[in-house]
Order: structure tokens, then C-alpha cells, then sequence
């Protein structure tokens, strides 16, 4: 299949789909939905009851339809989804997925959603260093979709990317990946087709690419995956998507129920010095996670697509959608330990942060002992020569200016004016990171097709499908990503880049001193990520924000690298 | 009203990280993003400082392996810069920065001001006021100010206000969310 030359559009990406609509009961939490049309499916969506309402919002909906998976389908005929199950892969092995409806219960509440392979998370895929394997994805749901081998720089034409690398897969059709993997290290596969839907009903896993040398990463006792997610479910069940757009423009759909590996009451095991590995991913629409281990010692190993410089000891993990990070915890004391999203939330009504805990895990101690040598080598921080290396070698470009600038911002029309004036007027102070969706209602009610979120290039003004980056295998590209604090609605961004690999040198001017090859970084709102990006892998590569309601919206652009790999 | 004296009275254990940095280099000192910087205003209380002017800038700590530095809590870990200008060095006395919440409930010492009026240190607290005193020396030890309050800011983060119990948006009884009647 020859790659397609043409460069990409937000319309090409952003075809409206009609998912269709079905009525559902209408429920909220406490306030009144007056002139709601219950036939349309909406349901408010759930907040606070004692929030107060904004003036002209009761009984609002979004402009755009509700969609549900699966409408006029018994869930009880579908197959129950499964655990993920790991598939260990060599060079050449073929693995059929089917993308599919499952039916889980979550919190209570039965439901469709989508599976790889009827599981859930889908299949964890292990293969070795430089090999390529072959997926065969054949799509069996009511949406097209394709998968993305998010990290993995592989050849431009399987990066599943509709419209610029293949057609989308449509329901009854198959397309055949070949993913090459040539770095070492915990990648995720997803669709990019509506991200808001498809991955939130599951349709996510787990790449583990292993390296030929077994001191690669320290010792450790054991391994964990640890995929984590939230999702937004009411009394009734997963609140309605929308049909020809995402809602939560602004600030993507937070959930409000948390998951590990899609369970809701994930429980490990351990013993007393227990070093285990944790391989962790975030694959939250737009949750960023600060992970605890509830006092354990913890240490950063490895990050999206190498390991750091120096493994460092940290209290928590700062993880954005789509990023990876490998640490290593050592369990010392006996007793229950909380794995937690620890942060300091805003109550934009009341002007306060206020702390929150959300527990995601829980690990039991006891009080055997783990095998005392690798419990002992956890204290040692290792540096990674290999990692160190490979940096130097693109330090003469550390210090060179930018090539590009590019600057976020949003743009907004038609939303209710209540809306626009509360964000008018609450915009004194814009934290670095939303942690929690502050403002439920407002947030529902704004689509993409009322906002735009862009990524505009400085030098010439181009926003998102108009930047026009052109390259040469080999080149070393340095750009800075500046967050605007001025917009209607500055939130922080996960910014993607395809194919490629790259550094965060610095973060608003402060020079990193422990660098990591990664895919995604998050850029706080106000802040400068000061990126050196390798074109090492010649195609058509997106660059987006990973918030998938932002991407929808319109934050992404692609670049071209001519040439072929060397 | 519980006096400031009393809520001083509290500091000790509760009291957040915050460590004294070395002395910058005098053009060292704009590096954070500027929507997070903000003024420090003097109070006048001693000479020479009727136009001096003040600012308190924050960065990423640069510590942190993540694009943003957080405590266990969740409150943001910033390195914060303050620097002073237009002003006439007291001839005894040290200036001296000094961090506190809102309520001046808790107090860390940032540290003594160099010759270029400048000090640095991290904060780990989302909602700050910095305060410049002058004290009558340089008492690393010290746990809070004695001296007279010379410059103090708030951060950016203390112009996020309730929408509770005023505004024109307003519709409901702020009285439902502990804001009185």
C-alpha cells in the first residue's frame, strides 16, 4: 500500500460520522432539567449537587446528538469481555485482532463497549527488539477505526492514521499492520478514529517491545502492567457521546470512575522488600494522573521510548494521556498499600484547591520476605551509559535557537453566554494543569463544533492543518511549544508526535538534566517545552494534542520527512 | 479574630519544604513563565523604599523527571526567584524572604536577600503570599519574621476568587456554600 501524499486537513480528520441516536431516560444528580428533551438521550451530565447552576444552562444539551454503542442490541448476547491476555510475538508471527462489541459491568452498571480481541485491556503484545510483526485487524464494530502503534517508529504506512496513511477500516473490512519496533520499551496501540469514543469504550493495549540485554532495565522481583483510565458513568450506566462530535470541547471527558487495567478494585500482592516493576500508561482521555504508592520508595526508570540518563528516586508520577513511565516500587512496610491519584483539585465556585485521593490500587503486604539481593540492588540508582551516549551524540544541538515556534490556543463560537461569561470573568487565575474537571456542566455542554483548539506556528501564522513542516531524514529539529495563559480557556496539552522520537531539553528555560527519549510531553499552560526532535523516519507524521476531545477539536497538524530510513 | 501574632505561633512541623538557594547571578533571575509572576508591593514601613518595586517569579523546579514538579500532596513544587529594585539598602539589618499561606497560619524561610536584593528558594504550596522583612540579622534558623514587613505579594494563584455569593452571574443563596447569608 503506497503511503498518500496529500498533506492532512482538520476536515479530512474530522469528517463528521453519524453514530446515530436512540433514545435513552433521561437522569441527572440534583438539578432540574427543565424543557430537557428526553428523547433526544441526554442526561446531565453528573456534578456536585450543591454547584450552583449557571443562569440559563437548566435544561441545556449539547448541540450535537447522543450517541450510545450498541443501541437495539441486547448486551446479553454479546461475550462478556475478558482480561487482558499477553501474546509473545516473534519476527514475522502474525496475530489476528478482531475489534469488537463486548459487554462489560462497571460499577454496577452492564453495558456495551468495545474490545481487541474481546478483552480489556486488549491483548498485551510482547515482542522482541527489531522485529516486525504482523496484525491483521479485521473491524467488527458500527464505527470505522483503525489502530495507531502509539511511540512505535514504524514504517509511515501502518501508523494507522485515516486519511494521511490508509483509508479508516470500515465494519466487515481488515487491514493488515506490519509494525516494525525497533526501541526497546512499553508502547500502546489505539484507534484513530473519534479517540473520544472508541478508546474510551476500551479500545486500547499494550505493546511491550523487550531488549536483547537482560541487565536492561535492574533488578526487579516482578513485573506489573498497570493501564490506567477513568470513565464517566452516572446512575444509568456511561453517559452519551456525542454523534457528529465530541463533547467536553474544553476540557476533555474526565471520568469520574477509575480504573486499573479496566477493573475498578485492582488488587496486587506482595511481600515484605518487594521490588516490583511497573510499567505504567495512561490511556485517559484527558485525565493526567499524579500516581502515589502510598509512601513505598519509588524510582523513575524509563519513560516513553527509552530510559533515562539516571534511574531517580521520585515521591510520584506525573503522567499525562498517553505517556508511559517504567518505575520500580520496594514495598518495605507489612499491611495495605494505596496506589492513588493524589492531587489538589479546584472548586472553581468556591475559589479553593482542595486536596483529592482517588484510590486505584491496592497492594498487600506481607510480611514474608522478598529475596534480599534484589530488594538490595533497588538502592543503587543506575545510569544508563547506552542512554547517555545516544544523547551526547545531539548535544551540538542543545544550544542552537529554535526552527520553530509554536504556540496553543483556542477559539470559541456559539456557546452559551453564560458560559462565556463565566469563563470571562474566572480567568484571573489559569492553574498549570487541570487536575479535575471543575466545571462538569460547561464543559458538557461545549463541542468541537463550537470550539477549535490550535496550534499555530509563530513565524507564519498557519494554525494546525495549514503548517506546513518539511523535512529530510536526519535532520535535527529544535521547537519550542509555548502554552498561551491568554486564551478564552488555556488548559495544559499532551502534544503527540508520530513516528518520531524526541527530547524535552528544557521546560521554561530550566535546562533538563536527566534527559529521556519520548513521544508525548505535556506542556502546562504558560510554559515553553523546548523539544529537539530526530527526523529519523521518512512519511507523513501528525503532530496533535492527546486529549482526544482537543485533537477533535482540531489540534493537530502533520509534517512530511522525505528520504528513507538509514 | 485570631491575630497573626497567635496564627505565627503555629508554624513548626507543618511547615513544607522550602529550601534556601544559593545567591544568583544578578541577570539570572527571569526564568520562569512570566503569567505566573507577580508583584511585590512595599508597605513603606521603612526608608527609602517609597518607590522601590518587587517581583516573585516561579519556574518548574528542575528537579523533576516529569514537564511539571508536584509534592506527595498535589500542590505544584515551584522554584521561586524574588528580586527587589528601586530601593535604598538599610544600613542595618537584613532583608529577608520569607513564604506563608493566606491564612499566615504557616511560614518557611526562603533566605536572606544578596547584595543584588535577590534570594531564591522552592515553594511547594499552591497559594502563597512572599513577604520581605527586615530583621535584625541573618538568622538561617529563624522560624518566622520579627522585624518590620517591607514588601509582600500574593501568588497568581490568590486572584482565583469565588463565583459564590457575587457576581452577576449570581442566582444562588451563597449562604448554601459557608459564605454567609
Amino acid at each position: 500500500m503506497e503511503p498518500m501524499r496529500s498533506h492532512v486537513t482538520a476536515g479530512a480528520l474530522l469528517a463528521a460520522m453519524a453514530l446515530g441516536a436512540a433514545p435513552v431516560d433521561g437522569q441527572h444528580e440534583g438539578h432540574a432539567m427543565h424543557g430537557m428533551s428526553t428523547d433526544a438521550g441526554w442526561r446531565m451530565v453528573p456534578m456536585d449537587p450543591n454547584m450552583p447552576m449557571l443562569p440559563g444552562l437548566e435544561g441545556a444539551v449539547p448541540v450535537v446528538g447522543p450517541w450510545m454503542p450498541g443501541m437495539g442490541i441486547d448486551a446479553a448476547a454479546l461475550p462478556e469481555a475478558r482480561p487482558s491476555q499477553t501474546v509473545s510475538m516473534t519476527d514475522g508471527d502474525t496475530l489476528d485482532i478482531a475489534v469488537s462489541m463486548v459487554r462489560r459491568t462497571l460499577a454496577g452498571h452492564e453495558m456495551i463497549m468495545f474490545g481487541y480481541n474481546g478483552q480489556y485491556p486488549g491483548p498485551l503484545i510482547q515482542a522482541p527488539k527489531d522485529a516486525t510483526v504482523i496484525v491483521r485487524v479485521t473491524n467488527d464494530i458500527e464505527m470505522p477505526t483503525t489502530i495507531h502503534w502509539h511511540g512505535v517508529r514504524l514504517d509511515n504506512r501502518f501508523d494507522g492514521v485515516p486519511g494521511v496513511t490508509q483509508a479508516a477500516i470500515e465494519r466487515g473490512e481488515s487491514f493488515t499492520y506490519e509494525v516494525h519496533v525497533p526501541d526497546a520499551g512499553m508502547y500502546w496501540y489505539h484507534p484513530h478514529v473519534r479517540e473520544d469514543v472508541q478508546q474510551d469504550l476500551g479500545l486500547f493495549g499494550n505493546l511491550l517491545v523487550t531488549s536483547p540485554d537482560p541487565d536492561y532495565y535492574g533488578p526487579a522481583h516482578r513485573e506489573e502492567v498497570f493501564v490506567l483510565d477513568d470513565m464517566l458513568i452516572d446512575d444509568e450506566g456511561a453517559l452519551p457521546w456525542g454523534d457528529s462530535a465530541p463533547t467536553h470541547a474544553l476540557m476533555g471527558r474526565f471520568g469520574n470512575v477509575m480504573m486499573v487495567n479496566g477493573e475498578t478494585d485492582y488488587r496486587l500482592s506482595a511481600r515484605r522488600g518487594e521490588v516490583v516493576r511497573f510499567y505504567l500508561t495512561n490511556v485517559a482521555n484527558t485525565r493526567t494522573f499524579n500516581v502515589t504508592f502510598g509512601g513505598a520508595k519509588v524510582k523513575v526508570v524509563a519513560s516513553d521510548v527509552s530510559r533515562f540518563e539516571r534511574e531517580q528516586w521520585v515521591t510520584s508520577v506525573v503522567i499525562a494521556p498517553a505517556e508511559r513511565y517504567v518505575v520500580d516500587v520496594r514495598f518495605d512496610e507489612v499491611g495495605e498499600v494505596a496506589i492513588a491519584n493524589t492531587i489538589q483539585a479546584i472548586n472553581h465556585f468556591r475559589g479553593e484547591f482542595y486536596p483529592e485521593v482517588d484510590t486505584l490500587s491496592v497492594v498487600t503486604v506481607s510480611s514474608e520476605p522478598a529475596e534480599a539481593t534484589v530488594s538490595e540492588a533497588f538502592d543503587t540508582l543506575r545510569e544508563h551509559a547506552d542512554v547517555v551516549a545516544d544523547v551526547e551524540s545531539f548535544r551540538r544541538w542543545f544550544g542552537s535557537a529554535a526552527d520553530y515556534e509554536l504556540e496553543t490556543t483556542v477559539r470559541v463560537r456559539d456557546l452559551p453566554q453564560s458560559i462565556v461569561l463565566s469563563m470571562e470573568a474566572d480567568t484571573l487565575y489559569v492553574p498549570p494543569m487541570e487536575w479535575n474537571d471543575a466545571m462538569p456542566m460547561m464543559n458538557w455542554l461545549s463541542t468541537a463544533e463550537q470550539v477549535t483548539w490550535i496550534l499555530r506556528d509563530r513565524a507564519t501564522g498557519a494554525e494546525n492543518g495549514e503548517i506546513d513542516w518539511r523535512f529530510e531524514v536526519g535532520d535535527v529539529v529544535k521547537v519550542h511549544v509555548f502554552n498561551t495563559p491568554d486564551s478564552f480557556h488555556p488548559m495544559n496539552h499532551p502534544i503527540h508526535v508520530h513516528g518520531q522520537r524526541f527530547l524535552v531539553l528544557s521546560m521554561d528555560g530550566v535546562e533538563n538534566e536527566n534527559l529521556v527519549w519520548k513521544d508525548t510531553a505535556i506542556v502546562p499552560v504558560g510554559s515553553t517545552m523546548e523539544m529537539l526532535i530526530e527526523m529519523s523516519n521518512p512519511g507523513e507524521w501528525m503532530v496533535h494534542c492527546h486529549i482526544a476531545e482537543h485533537l477533535h477539536a482540531g489540534m493537530m497538524f502533520s509534517f512530511v520527512v522525505e528520504g528513507s530510513n538509514r | 479574630m485570631t491575630s497573626i501574632v497567635s496564627l505565627l505561633g503555629l508554624l513548626g512541623s507543618l511547615a513544607p519544604t522550602l529550601v534556601a538557594g544559593a545567591t544568583l547571578p544578578a541577570a539570572a533571575c527571569v526564568a520562569g513563565p512570566p503569567y505566573y509572576a507577580f508583584e511585590l508591593h512595599t508597605t513603606k514601613n521603612i526608608a527609602g523604599t517609597g518607590l522601590a518595586r518587587g517581583t516573585a517569579e516561579v519556574e518548574v523546579a528542575g528537579s523533576s523527571p516529569f514537564s511539571i514538579a508536584l509534592a506527595p500532596d498535589g500542590s505544584y513544587v515551584y522554584d521561586l526567584h524574588v528580586a527587589l529594585e528601586r530601593m535604598k539598602v538599610p544600613r542595618e539589618g537584613q532583608l529577608v524572604a520569607w513564604v506563608t499561606t493566606p491564612e499566615i497560619d504557616r511560614v518557611v524561610r526562603v533566605g536572606a536577600l544578596d547584595a543584588n536584593l535577590r534570594a531564591s528558594g522552592t515553594v511547594d504550596w499552591n497559594r502563597f503570599i512572599v513577604v520581605i522583612t527586615l530583621e535584625p540579622d541573618d538568622d538561617p534558623t529563624a522560624r518566622t519574621w520579627s522585624g518590620p514587613v517591607v514588601f509582600r505579594g500574593m501568588s497568581r494563584s490568590g486572584m482565583m476568587h469565588t463565583m459564590v455569593g457575587h457576581g452577576a452571574l449570581q442566582q444562588e443563596n451563597c449562604a448554601a456554600y459557608g459564605y454567609g447569608s
